[in-house]
């Protein structure tokens, strides 16, 4: 059956749909509003990813209430869309807190998501190269959260297939820096990633 | 006169280049920070999701499982 058109607000119903605040509710809870939950729940029917997934997705989140905490809750369903092959883990508050105790270094920089290239883990396991991650609380205004997590879904669509991903992200960032030293001998504002 | 135009001329060139290279270099570190490849360094933090997938500790997100 064809699906209907999505009509404006839709992106908003799946999010509650999916157990996730909704915006206006985020802005109402404030600090205290709950982070993205694992799901305990195993897989099931038509959402199950493929057995060879390219990649792993990891999100942690501890809560802070930031802006780049709010765009990922608004955004997530369509994250999860365009990335259906692959299985997403969402580590609740408690773990990601744990997480983030055992390694200090991290704190403040989450909503970190952690993509795990699983051709390459399946290679050298997690000693070399083995996939990326995205320090998306490193973002302070929406605008540039909402450009990082659409770089980094961009990203991830047209990588799927790559031989060599570190080589892919390698490229990508000496691109970023690059354009970013023509940029500033140009005067112009600062670069959002991704572009 | 001319000679000190010429030496401002270079302490200014020299000003502008070193703050280019400053500016890039502070944004490579930014966005190797943001978007950070993972490694040997991040193998133990790698390892510790890895074991918890492989425990069943953590299990993929899905819609279904909200309902």
């Amino acid at each position: 059956m064809a699906r209907s058109p999505r009509r404006p607000g839709s992106l908003r119903r799946e999010t509650a749909e999916a157990g996730l605040p909704s915006s206006a509710a985020v802005r109402e809870a404030g600090v205290s509003d709950p982070p993205i939950q694992a799901v305990p729940a195993p897989i099931s029917g038509n959402e199950k990813p493929p057995a060879a997934s390219r990649f792993r997705i990891f999100i942690v989140d501890s809560g802070w209430n930031s802006a780049a905490r709010r765009v990922l809750l608004e955004n997530f369903a369509l994250i999860r869309d365009l990335q259906k092959e692959d299985p997403i883990y969402v580590l609740n508050r408690e773990r990601s807190i744990e997480f983030m105790r055992r390694h200090g270094s991290r704190i403040g920089r989450d909503p970190i998501i952690a993509v795990h290239d699983m051709q390459a883990l399946g290679k050298g396991g997690t000693t070399g190269f083995h996939g990326f991650r995205l320090s998306l609380g490193l973002l302070r205004t929406p605008h540039q959260a909402l450009m990082g997590l659409q770089a980094f879904a961009r990203f991830l669509v047209t990588h799927r297939q790559s031989a060599d991903l570190e080589a892919d992200i390698r490229a990508n960032l000496r691109r970023e820096g690059l354009m970013g030293a023509i940029e500033i001998a140009m005067h112009h504002e600062a670069r959002e990633i991704g572009e | 006169m001319d000679r000190f135009g010429e030496v401002l001329s270079v302490v200014l060139g020299a000003l502008a280049l070193a703050y280019l290279i400053y500016e890039i270099d502070r944004r490579k570190r930014k966005l190797s920070d943001l978007f950070h490849v993972l490694g040997s360094e991040e193998a133990d933090i790698s390892a510790e999701l890895v074991g918890m997938v492989e425990s069943g500790e953590l299990q993929p997100y899905t819609r279904a499982g909200r309902a």
